[in-house]
């Protein structure tokens, strides 16, 4: 691992750990106003952004996969949550954002009350796909920036901009172990807008995405229904129909649906479906349950 | 020897390994006005026991109480840290600080180690500014959310699917005309709780010895009475402004 | 990932008052792929012996052909049918016989056998994959869900319970076991052995 190279690039992730690790061990007992005052820790925000305590080992980076990656080895402790659909598209009446609520730790469900849309400022939306935390903390940290942009030019951060801080921003963490697969939506002057952000660095915009272990099945409902000039109501069934879809099938999605869509005038919360009551009952609209299987009878 | 020859020019790979799992179980209810949390008290390593009593509940302030499962030395480590900077907190505010902000405040300090985490779970139980009962759950790195109960550690799978249906009334039907109650009073929490973890000691190794139950009550809850003429009940309120704290010992099985 | 898991499914066994019940869900998967909800993993041996195959899906199907094959052979050559006490040692011996090999199923069996005073015994019984007998007098689980299931079990079951009240609790540990376990359920399916009949159940479950 300590090729040449390696020990001498300025830009490897080993190179960035390291400086990483100096600034920690200035500030290793030193701790910022932020800390006194109620600004949650994230007071080193004046500074310029947050430090990391890391590992005092040659390479931080594989003692991290060592002690976190559980597909790699099953048994190691501690367990990053995986497993997920979400989904969001972009049509004429704005945008739809819609996920599932279930969260796994190996086989064992932890959660099925997931809150994976993250509400970043009343415009903008962020989805939760991969780590939990790196999502939770980075978008948190997005919508303070996205709050002094609008502080410094008197006007919203667009959607464009909003998703490439925070591509940027991950970006620099490259091959340090975070793990995101995220959806930034909102409706900024050019219109409705949905950008794919992950943690290799990736920022694609786009009309459709969907992201997670159940995405495959989101897709065969979603591309099968997707018309951009679906009327409110077609696009927010289209976005349950295809997470009850996933939910179905996939073993690491399900649980409940929460919606969301997005307007001119910011997003708005929908509602959240139970899936099971999906698959027996459907929507409440009496349009009919979405499970297809017979319907078996029996009491609990 | 030969043989040794071969062992000293073989290079052997060390990894640095700074985690253990102690085992035990942590749980945390919700109710209307108050909020119960639960931790049993053994530590483990492996098949020995450690200690048949180490804490894993704490009382941060009067309205809020931790329990940290998973690794003892970092989570003893954790709560020291928070509850410094709680201190500072009350030294520039001069009040507790209210625990929807202690549960932001655990996450930047959890997440504060991404590269090199805690091994800890945390459940934070307490009282909301609103006066209703809270738990807040995190993992490792610091994702956190709010639940009525939630149970974590090396028992949680045993002891959440019980909980699911006895707290939520999962795969159950209210009686025709009825409705299953959103909050359970203490009365009957507390022997849920009870009854959790003398399962979870019947089939998990790693848990039993000592049960601590910590209870948060807001001020002028109904939930006082009842309370203070049980069996091995203990207040370890701090302050008089109001939430109250009280500690219930009970003993577990010990083999 | 496991191969015990790779197909998902669980099945649970309890005691009652002169009665058993054996209950388990209807996932078959692939990974995390569900596939099917209507498998069936739990078989009839004999008028009051159920059999319940929780494991590798290919191995249930072989599994219980082996054991029609035996159990009709001992039939036949005895001519009586079967106690259930017999049968969990065919069920042991069978498995032990590919120990270095070994089929991927944890059986679990719930029965009731005859005393001589015309008295009712229950009877439930569980292995490993290698045939290790372990006959517990409250409940046996086996399966991709089974520490959730003993939690649940641990905390709702009592004993003596009457059929009806064994069904509810059996069907109770079931789903909401199941329900906290991504490689289990997908609805369920109980059987209530008594003295005279067998009740069988099909149970609505969450679809996710």
């Amino acid at each position: 691992m300590n090729t040449f190279v390696d020990l001498y690039s300025t830009t490897s992730a080993t190179a960035q750990l390291r400086r990483a690790q100096k600034i920690t061990e200035e500030e290793n007992e030193e701790f910022s106003d932020g800390s006194w005052g109620s600004q949650a820790g994230f007071g080193t925000i004046v500074k310029g952004g947050p430090s990391f305590m890391v590992p005092n080992v040659p390479d931080p980076t594989s003692f991290l996969r060592l002690h976190t990656d559980d597909h790699a080895d099953p048994s190691c402790r501690i367990k990053i949550q995986h497993g997920t659909t979400t989904l969001a598209f972009r049509f004429q009446g704005g945008v739809i954002v819609a996920v599932d609520s279930r969260a796994t730790a190996g086989s064992y469900i932890a959660s099925g009350t997931v809150k994976k849309v993250i509400e970043i400022n009343p415009y903008l939306l962020g989805t939760m796909a991969g780590g939990a935390a790196d999502c939770q903390y980075w978008e948190t940290y997005l919508g303070m920036h996205c709050r002094l942009h609008e502080l410094r030019n008197r006007e919203r951060i667009s959607v464009s901009a909003a998703s490439k801080y925070l591509s940027n921003l991950v970006y620099s963490y490259k091959g340090m172990g975070l793990s995101m697969g995220t959806m930034i939506c909102g409706w900024d002057k050019t219109g409705p807008a949905v950008f794919y952000v992950d943690s290799d660095g990736t920022r694609m915009k786009g009309d459709l995405f969907s992201v997670g272990s159940g995405s495959t099945f989101a897709y065969g409902v979603l591309d099968q229904g997707y018309r951009w000039d679906l009327t409110d109501e077609e696009a927010q069934e289209l976005g349950r129909r295809s997470i009850y879809a996933a939910g179905h099938r996939d073993a690491f999605s399900g649980n409940t649906c929460n919606l969301y869509h997005v307007k001119e005038n910011g997003w708005q919360f929908v509602g959240n479906y139970d899936i099971a009551k999906m698959h027996y009952e459907g929507n409440g609209t009496g349009a009919g349950p979405y499970g297809y299987e017979p319907r078996i009878t029996g009491e609990n | 020897m030969p043989g040794s020859m071969v062992a000293m020019t073989q290079p052997v790979q060390q990894s640095f390994n700074p985690y253990t799992e102690n085992g035990g179980t942590i749980l945390a209810i919700a109710g209307s006005d108050f909020s119960v949390i639960a931790g049993d008290t053994r530590q483990s390593e492996g098949y020995s026991i450690q200690t048949r009593y180490a804490p894993k509940v704490f009382r941060l302030t009067d309205k809020a109480v931790l329990a940290v499962n998973g690794f003892a030395a970092d989570g003893n480590m954790f709560v020291k840290k928070v509850k410094q900077r709680l201190e500072w907190y009350r030294h520039a505010h001069a009040k507790d600080m209210p625990i929807r902000a202690i549960a932001r405040l655990i996450q930047t300090m959890l997440y504060a180690r991404r590269f090199f985490p805690y091994y800890v779970y945390n459940i934070l139980g307490g009282i909301e500014e609103d006066g209703t009962g809270a738990v807040y759950s995190f993992d490792p790195v610091g994702s956190y959310e709010r639940e009525t109960c939630r149970a974590a550690g090396a028992a949680q799978s045993l002891v959440q699917p019980f909980l699911d249906n006895q707290i939520y009334f999962k795969n159950q039907t209210p009686a025709a005309g009825t409705q299953f109650p959103q909050h359970l009073p203490l009365t009957s929490v507390l022997p849920l709780v009870i009854d959790s973890f003398t399962s979870a000691t019947e089939r998990h190794i790693e848990v039993g010895d000592g049960l601590e139950i910590y209870v948060v009550v807001a001020s002028g809850s109904t939930s006082l009475q009842g309370l203070q003429n049980l069996r091995g009940v203990q207040e370890v309120t701090g302050t008089t402004d109001g939430e109250r704290v009280f500690v219930i010992r009970r003993e577990l099985k010990k083999d | 990932m496991s191969i015990m898991s790779h197909n998902g499914g669980s099945v649970i066994a309890m005691v009652g008052k002169d009665c058993v019940a054996i209950a388990s869900d209807l996932r078959l998967g692939n990974e995390a792929m569900g596939i099917s909800s209507n498998f069936q993993r739990i078989f009839p041996v004999s008028d009051r012996i159920y059999l319940g195959l929780p494991g590798l899906a290919t191995d249930v199907a072989t599994l219980r052909e082996k054991f029609r094959f035996r159990v009709n052979m001992y039939t036949i050559k005895e001519e009586r049918e079967i106690k259930p006490e017999t049968f969990a040692h065919l069920v042991s011996s069978t498995l032990y016989e590919h120990r270095f090999g070994p089929y991927f199923i944890e059986p679990v069996m719930a029965g009731i056998s005859k005393t001589p005073t015309g008295g009712v015994k229950p009877f439930i019984a569980a292995t490993d994959l290698i045939g290790c007998l372990n006959f517990a007098k409250d409940f046996v689980v086996a399966g991709t869900a089974s520490d959730k299931l003993y939690g649940v079990a641990e905390g709702l079951w009592e004993p003596d319970l009457e059929p009806e009240d064994l069904f509810e609790t059996i069907s109770q540990t079931l789903l909401n076991a199941v329900d906290r376990d991504a490689f289990s359920g997908w609805g369920a399916l109980v059987h209530v052995i008594t003295k005279d009949k067998v009740i069988t159940r099909t149970l609505k479950g969450r679809m996710d």
